[in-house]
């Protein structure tokens, strides 16, 4: 036990003063999430400013005042609303004291009684953005609604079901519950945000080079000599095997903690119980290291160890959504599941949506049982740097 | 000492023997690394194998440091017996490969202090024994710097003092001269003579015959996994046959002093010209004195005598068919 903390001690002690570790374990990966969030994360999240709108509708009309007050009352987008004549409002927006301007015409309510359709109009200014789409898709949802009232009133005439008048009917059909509501679903909730997938991706993909650092140093220590000299150590020669695992499991676990809170941090993305996010950590780096192991067996160099290392981060990475998400359906998605990466992914989503250890559970037996059979393939594939 | 057919000496059958290797065979696929290799070294000898590159000399010594199984025969150290599985014999071999096994990252020191402690080693034992060994390889002055900003030499010196550190009563030493500029390579071969001294056993595998002349007590000639002969050095050299040399250069009654020295028990032939003569004899060390006294006796005047001794290089020729360095 002494001799393995002794060269646990010592790799970790080397690594540090490479720096190499440093640099691609922790500032490479953290400076990637900034340029993806930098250049892909305005989509994610569009902060709507607040929009003028002149408002011109008839006095009394009841029908024109529920258009109003639907677009004082919107949640998605302020609208601060100024009522004035058609006239003003038009200048109002020629003149940019307003983005838009909502002109209901004289007998608006009125002229619903024969069925027609009701018309409104919208004036857009120079400098109406994105907020004044939102209102006038407000608006003309507020008209579809209304229309589709006088349309049914009108029905109801033709199928002599007795008079009707199309006014109270849409003023009904503007009042009465949404046709459909929303809900948060579990889905949803066990989704990471654009930045939340960003740190947890690249934490992810970035922990396989990691823990490379580790298990590799053996294919290192095997072509300096070093190798030898350990082997021929009075202690078993389990131990330095042991001893590559340990550390690439500290730097793993130190990193990707790193990462993660770092990247928290920087980007305000919050990945829920710290505990349940620990023991995430702990399963992932399990999984890279076995993973690792495996290549440290078949590549018969260091070299030809950092290129399989890299392709298989790279792959794992990118199918688990590190740079974007990944959707697939189907046995595929049923393989890319059983990626380790995607399931420290999912297991963050969980947490993320107020999940504990409890609810982790699919999660950690993908990434242990894959961290298994990675470490059976190790040992069973013929060790051919030895044989070289 | 027991005579073999060839009439080298084999090495004494000795209880006392730091190490003894029996019929030691080990394969790689197809290929006989190592074939039925066998011989001891005792307490304070230094034994040399010398052979060519792939003549299995590493192969041999990975065996006897525990790295490598054999695939038959025994190797027993101390009398118990050495493989990858017998951890606790490793503590009475110092190994130093060929490649320079130390880490760049760490000083001179934190290389000693890392392999004593993995050699059991800790606290102020292993740090009197740190600064003992530094200054037996030259080191103490740059303890404290990186070994990659070492140069080669002093690499090589760490390597093996590393080897050295924990005391060991068989120290192996694998071609630890390859590449080291000549200063180092004297420094080296001093701090081995001077551990045989002290009684360590030393196993040495060279292929430059110098090395093992001026190095091991008995050397074993190995090549293509066998051991061709074995023995001290003379006893090698007389294996080939061949006589040493004296030529004596002057004046004066030259055919008169050929035909004196020829009268000489020790010389088996004499050919004289004009100004020298040369002569075949057994020994040269021993029988120049009578030649030089025969030959100014009989009225040659001496300008200069010069001897030539077979060397190791014949021997493998003779032996193997081939050049030590091919």
């Amino acid at each position: 036990m002494r001799q393995l903390l002794v060269m646990t001690a010592s790799d970790l002690r080397q690594h540090v003063r490479d720096k190499s570790v440093i640099i691609f374990a922790v500032l490479v990966p953290l400076a990637l999430m900034y340029v993806f969030n930098l250049t892909f994360g305005s989509m994610e999240s569009i902060e709507l400013e607040p929009i003028d709108v002149a408002v011109s509708v008839p006095e009394g009309d009841e029908l024109a005042g529920a258009l109003v007050d639907t677009l004082a009352g919107l949640d998605a987008v302020q609208v601060r609303t100024t009522q004035t004549d058609e006239e003003s409002a038009r200048a109002m927006v020629r003149d940019g004291d307003a983005a838009l301007a909502v002109v209901v015409q004289e007998g608006f309510s009125q002229g619903l009684a024969p069925g027609q359709g009701a018309v409104v109009d919208v004036v857009e200014g120079e400098t109406a953005g994105i907020e004044a789409q939102v209102v006038e898709t407000v608006v003309q949802a507020f008209l579809d609604r209304v229309n589709a009232g006088t349309r049914a009133a009108t029905a109801g005439v033709l199928t002599s079901a007795g008079p009707v008048d199309p006014a109270a009917v849409a003023q009904a059909a503007v009042h009465s519950a949404p046709a459909f509501t929303t809900t948060e679903g579990e889905a949803s909730t066990e989704q990471l945000s654009f930045s939340g997938s960003l740190v947890a991706g690249q934490a992810g993909l970035f922990l396989l080079f990691t823990v490379g650092f580790g298990v590799l140093g053996l294919l290192t220590e095997r072509e300096q000599g070093t190798l030898a000299r350990l082997r021929s150590m009075p202690m078993r020669p389990g131990l330095i095997v042991a001893a590559k695992a340990l550390t690439a499991y500290v730097l793993g676990v130190v990193a990707t903690g790193v990462l993660l809170t770092v990247g928290s941090l920087f980007f305000d993305v919050s990945f829920g119980s710290p505990l349940a996010v620990a023991v995430l950590v702990l399963c992932v780096v399990a999984a890279g290291v076995s993973l690792v192991f495996v290549v440290a067996r078949i590549a018969r160099t260091a070299e030809q160890a950092q290129i399989a290392q890299s392709i298989l981060a790279m792959v794992l990475g990118m199918s688990a959504g590190a740079f974007f998400p990944m959707v697939a359906s189907g046995l595929l998605g049923r393989i890319l599941d059983l990626n380790p990466i995607a399931a420290f992914m999912h297991g963050l989503g969980i947490t993320r949506g107020g999940g504990g250890i409890a609810d982790l559970g699919e999660p950690i037996a993908i990434m242990l049982g894959f961290a298994v059979l990675a470490t059976l393939a190790s040992r069973l594939v013929p060790d051919r740097g030895a044989a070289a | 000492m027991s005579s073999d057919s060839s009439g080298t000496t084999a090495a004494p059958a000795h209880q006392g023997d730091v190490l003894v290797v029996t019929d030691v065979v080990r394969r790689f696929g197809d290929l006989v690394a190592v074939d039925g290799v066998s011989f001891r070294i005792a307490p304070g000898e230094t034994y040399g194998l010398l052979g060519p590159n792939g003549a299995g000399k590493t192969t041999t010594i990975s065996m006897v440091a525990g790295l490598l199984p054999a695939d038959a025969g025994t190797i027993t150290l101390l009398g118990r017996a050495v493989g990858p599985r017998h951890t606790d014999v490793k503590r009475h071999v110092g190994l130093v490969p060929q490649d320079l096994a130390i880490y760049p990252e760490l000083s001179a020191r934190e290389n000693l202090v890392f392999f004593g402690r993995l050699q059991g080693m800790w606290g102020r034992a292993l740090t009197a024994r740190v600064d003992e060994v530094l200054e037996i390889v030259g080191l103490a002055d740059r303890a404290k710097d990186a070994t990659k900003e070492y140069s080669g030499g002093m690499k090589r010196r760490l390597n093996i003092g590393i080897g050295l550190l924990h005391q060991p009563t068989l120290l192996i030493l694998d071609e630890p001269t390859v590449g080291v500029d000549p200063q180092s390579r004297n420094a080296i071969l001093e701090s081995v003579e001077a551990l045989s001294h002290e009684g360590m056993a030393v196993l040495y595998t060279t292929h430059y015959m110098e090395e093992a002349e001026r190095l091991c007590d008995r050397i074993a000639i190995i090549d293509s996994g066998r051991v061709q002969a074995e023995g001290t050095r003379d006893e090698l050299i007389r294996l080939t046959g061949e006589l040493d040399r004296i030529r004596l250069t002057g004046g004066g009654d030259v055919p008169e002093a050929a035909a004196a020295v020829r009268a000489l028990d020790a010389v088996a032939s004499a050919d004289a010209d004009r100004h020298s003569v040369l002569l075949a004899v057994r020994d040269a060390p021993t029988a120049v004195a009578g030649v030089v006294t025969a030959a100014t006796a009989a009225g040659m005047t001496l300008d200069d005598v010069e001897i030539t001794r077979p060397n190791l290089e014949s021997v493998f020729l003779q032996l193997t068919g081939k050049a030590l360095r091919d």
